[in-house]
């Protein structure tokens, strides 16, 4: 593995998003603008109209920056979203150019999609910088200097695995005719059960029990948990590497997809 | 007006042909949507197992509020959503010189064109769960109230798609719109929340200059409350003014286009 190259790949990828700079910072403000509102509105609201000072382990600051936080490392792991770029390939036969590097297809998407992570980490560390001190002060967090920097690995696996889960699906671009639904369906799916709408302490005890055992925690939640100071050093490793099992076990089982898909595939006009 | 409805039959005739050709595509849009419903109800579920009351609704208040959601959503899938999504695409490589010379609304045409055919059994299974929710509601909703909330949930879906069109036509100038419409979409997540739970200054906005509360925040609190002439007033009054801004948005913009191939 090149990682000259792979760099290589990751600074052209990040001039091309910024190459847009309008929607760069529209696309910022009104999502930071607009969670925010949200946000608070909503469990302020719950807060009161219940009657409790802590809801599934969490104060009302606490839940604030759960949801802000969630939002600014989503932002990052989601940059690992193919949305439709591998299906476009496959269908518009620019896959055969990549059939002739030198390094495999999915070593140079994913050098692509982190490229794509550059601009959000940087508008995340922004939107926090402004977001965060007006949130007041939680018993039920706290975000230190260490707690960011064990994140920063924390989220980069996250993203590794965020981008194996979306290879399958836009893999099935070899057999079927349009695959953008799989890729939303498991949009929605990731950002339910991953932690990213709600905290999963919030989810009734059996459901909890089941997604300890699935990868989706490991998106969004656990990130946002590191962060927030919620996961000593021992249980951090232990979500890491399960973290890196997951992505293992998921790229292993996208291996034989592409094998098929590639034997099926053809490329005219090229 | 019989030429447009005739227009609008031979467009639905085209539309659902075309959708059978990509059979597993039709059925994996079908599921997706099925999707969306359940994450967006199982997201209310869990938060009503923390408090009895948000925004001053109850669970199955709150139930039909988000039904009357998906079923917008449904309609605005159904109807508007492909036409939104060529837009930009017409724009920028010139092929909307087609749609300008033809002998009808060049508005008419570009919005309505593409009609789902895959959403529209979305539409169906939203709308089932709209009655679900309605018919399991343990309290007297009225029949008058009713009849105001459906019209309301239809007014609220053109609402919708004048919204989205005002973030569609700055692509005459910007050539790109990703921001704008990324921007539109993440200022939607206003409209899913009751409107009771926004602060007094967060409402007059969500209801004037951005009225996301109207599309169907308030057709709910006009089912759950009855008709309040002021508030069905408001939403009428608001809905034809945008729908003016945004046909004067959509002239300028046309002035302003030059076509790629001309």
């Amino acid at each position: 593995m090149s990682l000259s190259l792979f760099l290589h790949i990751v600074n052209l990828e990040t001039k091309k998003l910024m190459s847009y700079r309008v929607d760069f910072w529209i696309t910022m403000a009104v999502n930071l603008v607009v969670n925010l509102v949200i946000l608070w509105a909503l469990w302020t609201a719950i807060f009161s109209e219940s009657g409790s000072e802590i809801i599934g382990g969490w104060d009302l600051p606490g839940i604030l920056s759960y949801g802000v936080m969630v939002f600014l490392t989503g932002r990052i792991v989601r940059g690992g979203d193919l949305q439709m770029t591998v299906a476009t390939d496959i269908y518009e036969g620019a896959l055969s150019r990549f059939l002739l590097y030198p390094r495999h297809y999915a070593f140079t998407k994913y050098a692509q999609q982190v490229g794509n992570i550059v601009p959000d980490l940087f508008q995340s560390v922004l939107m926090g910088l402004v977001a965060l001190p007006v949130l007041g002060i939680s018993s039920t967090t706290a975000i230190t200097p260490l707690t960011v920097a064990m994140s920063i690995p924390t989220i980069l696996v996250a993203h590794l695995l965020f981008f194996m889960m979306g290879l399958i699906p836009q893999y099935i671009a070899f057999w079927a005719d349009n695959v953008w639904s799989l890729s939303v369906m498991l949009r929605f799916v990731t950002m339910l059960l991953g932690g990213a709408m709600l905290p999963l302490s919030l989810f009734p005890e059996p459901v909890q029990q089941v997604l300890h055992w699935l990868p989706f925690a490991y998106l969004f939640e656990f990130p946002t948990l590191v962060i927030l100071g919620k996961v000593d050093f021992s249980q951090w490793l232990i979500g890491i590497g399960t973290c890196l099992l997951w992505c293992l076990a998921i790229g292993s089982l996208s291996i034989p997809v592409w094998r098929r898909g590639d034997l099926r595939y053809t490329g005219v006009g090229i | 007006m019989t030429r447009y409805l005739r227009l609008y039959i031979q467009f639905l005739k085209f539309s659902f042909s075309r959708a059978m050709e990509y059979r597993m595509d039709f059925w994996f849009r079908i599921v997706m949507d099925c999707m969306f419903y359940v994450v967006e109800l199982i997201f209310f579920t869990i938060l009503y197992q923390h408090t009895d009351m948000l925004g001053g609704w109850n669970y199955d208040q709150v139930l039909i509020f988000v039904s009357g959601y998906l079923v917008i959503d449904a309609i605005h899938m159904t109807v508007f959503s492909n036409n939104m999504w060529w837009l930009p695409i017409y724009v920028n490589k010139g092929d909307l010189d087609y749609y300008l010379v033809r002998p009808v609304s060049s508005l008419f045409f570009l919005s309505l064109r593409d009609f789902a055919a895959n959403s529209f059994l979305n539409l169906l299974i939203a709308g089932g769960i709209l009655t679900w929710s309605i018919l399991r509601y343990p309290g007297e909703l009225g029949a008058a109230n009713l009849l105001w909330f459906l019209f309301l949930v239809l007014n609220g879906s053109f609402l919708f798609y004048i919204l989205q069109m005002l973030f569609q036509i700055p692509v005459f100038w910007t050539h790109t719109n990703r921001g704008l419409l990324t921007a539109f979409f993440s200022a939607n997540k206003l409209m899913e929340r009751p409107d009771k739970i926004y602060s007094k200054w967060t409402r007059r906005i969500l209801m004037t200059i951005f009225p996301a509360l109207l599309v169907i925040a308030l057709p709910a609190r006009v089912l759950f409350d009855g008709p309040d002439p002021q508030m069905i007033g408001h939403i009428f009054g608001v809905t034809a003014i945008l729908f003016l801004v945004m046909s004067a948005f959509w002239n300028l913009a046309l002035r302003s286009y030059s076509s790629a191939s001309s």
